[in-house]
């Protein structure tokens, strides 16, 4: 368990000192996670950052919290929740102190000039990899399946936050309508 | 105006019950509750601050705080401000949580968040379009950004490494153009 603990602060210390772009730059990293050491699956990360969208919250904070429970409990929650805050926090404290040499550091503007596309990349793959395993589920014998119904409520969700302004609250409850109302038919 | 650490918490902690959605919402918050009512900071700190944070890792509405915090009354402002931030984050998630595991028997839940979990790949989708307009936008950033995209298709290489080796990639590049095009 102690081992568990510590696994659970390094990650968490890790993806604070390297999520750069806010709450959802931490999702790769969660999938990241998910993927070596499997403690929650693919379909609970997921429903850990529509839950982390719907409640109060920075959404980083959230999934830190959600992921931390799932994995060890209370405990886990508190130790993911302070790991992925602590290096950020004394970083913002050491920069506010120098905030006007910081504000035309230009070597700094150009690292971040690396770190922006990078940190799109990384959320463009995740993007990719959950679209592609939900609506092109299961491989039968090499012969790809669309899974219609997603696909319709995919371009449903999609096609009206091109033209209206985005509420990420709206884009989940017609998701959830859109799931029970297509399982009916 | 009081400026007691419990005070400081209190105010952060009623802004964290606000915060819905991303971490840019803190920015009009903080100028509701510190700049306008507290004045215990000034419009131009908090936009110090915001620009400060697109360039710190982290969570942005935590590091915002922070800031804040400390400006407000230094280290222990600091702490206060994050910790009232993140608790509310923090309780009302195990909350959550905790009713999650009760009610994801019914099939009813379990199909709502088989379309929820579509909704989250159109929310991650729309992320990326904006942070592609703030970001992709030199021929420098093109390449990077589809070389990533690749490499990340194709294989499991570390989320970590990709921004370890983008920053060092980046430092390389504006050294060999000169500092006038950094």
């Amino acid at each position: 368990m102690l081992k568990l603990y510590f696994l659970l602060f390094y990650e968490f210390n890790k993806i604070g000192l390297f999520a750069v772009g806010g709450g959802y730059a931490t999702i790769p990293f969660l999938f990241y996670i998910q993927q070596k050491y499997q403690w929650f699956s693919v379909d609970e990360l997921t429903d850990m950052i529509a839950v982390s969208n719907l409640t109060p919250g920075p959404v980083g904070i959230n999934m830190a919290t959600y992921t931390g429970f799932k994995t060890a409990g209370f405990t886990g929650a508190v130790i993911s929740t302070l790991a992925i805050v602590l290096i950020p926090f004394i970083m913002t404290i050491i920069l506010t102190k120098l905030i006007t040499k910081f504000k035309n550091n230009s070597c700094v503007n150009c690292i971040f000039m690396g770190l922006r596309p990078a940190s799109c990349a990384l959320l463009a793959s995740i993007g990719i990899t959950l679209f592609y395993e939900a609506i092109v589920p299961g491989e039968f014998s090499g012969v790809y399946s669309l899974d219609i119904k997603m696909f319709v409520l995919f371009l449903l969700l999609i096609i009206p936050l091109s033209f209206f302004n985005k509420n990420p609250l709206l884009t989940i409850a017609a998701g959830a309508i859109g799931g029970i109302a297509f399982d009916m038919f | 105006m009081n400026k007691s650490l419990f005070e400081i918490f209190k105010v952060f902690f009623i802004i964290g019950i606000q915060l819905l959605g991303g971490g840019y919402v803190i920015v009009p918050l903080l100028k509701k509750y510190i700049v306008d009512e507290r004045q215990w900071m000034s419009d131009e700190e908090l936009v110090d601050f915001y620009a400060m944070n697109q360039c710190i890792p982290g969570i942005i509405a935590a590091n915002i705080a922070t800031s804040a915090g400390y400006r407000i009354r230094k280290v222990r402002g600091a702490i206060a401000a994050a910790l009232g931030i993140i608790l509310p984050a923090f309780f009302i998630i195990l909350l959550f949580a905790v009713l999650m595991t009760g009610i994801s028997e019914y099939k009813i839940v379990q199909d709502a968040f088989k379309g929820i979990r579509i909704s989250v790949i159109v929310l991650i989708i729309i992320t990326v379009k904006d942070l592609w307009k703030k970001s992709v936008n030199s021929f420098f950033s093109y390449v990077l950004f589809f070389v990533i995209l690749t490499a990340l298709l194709l294989s499991d290489i570390s989320p970590s490494l990709i921004i370890i080796a983008s920053a060092l990639l980046a430092l390389l590049y504006s050294k060999l153009r000169g500092p006038d095009n950094a």
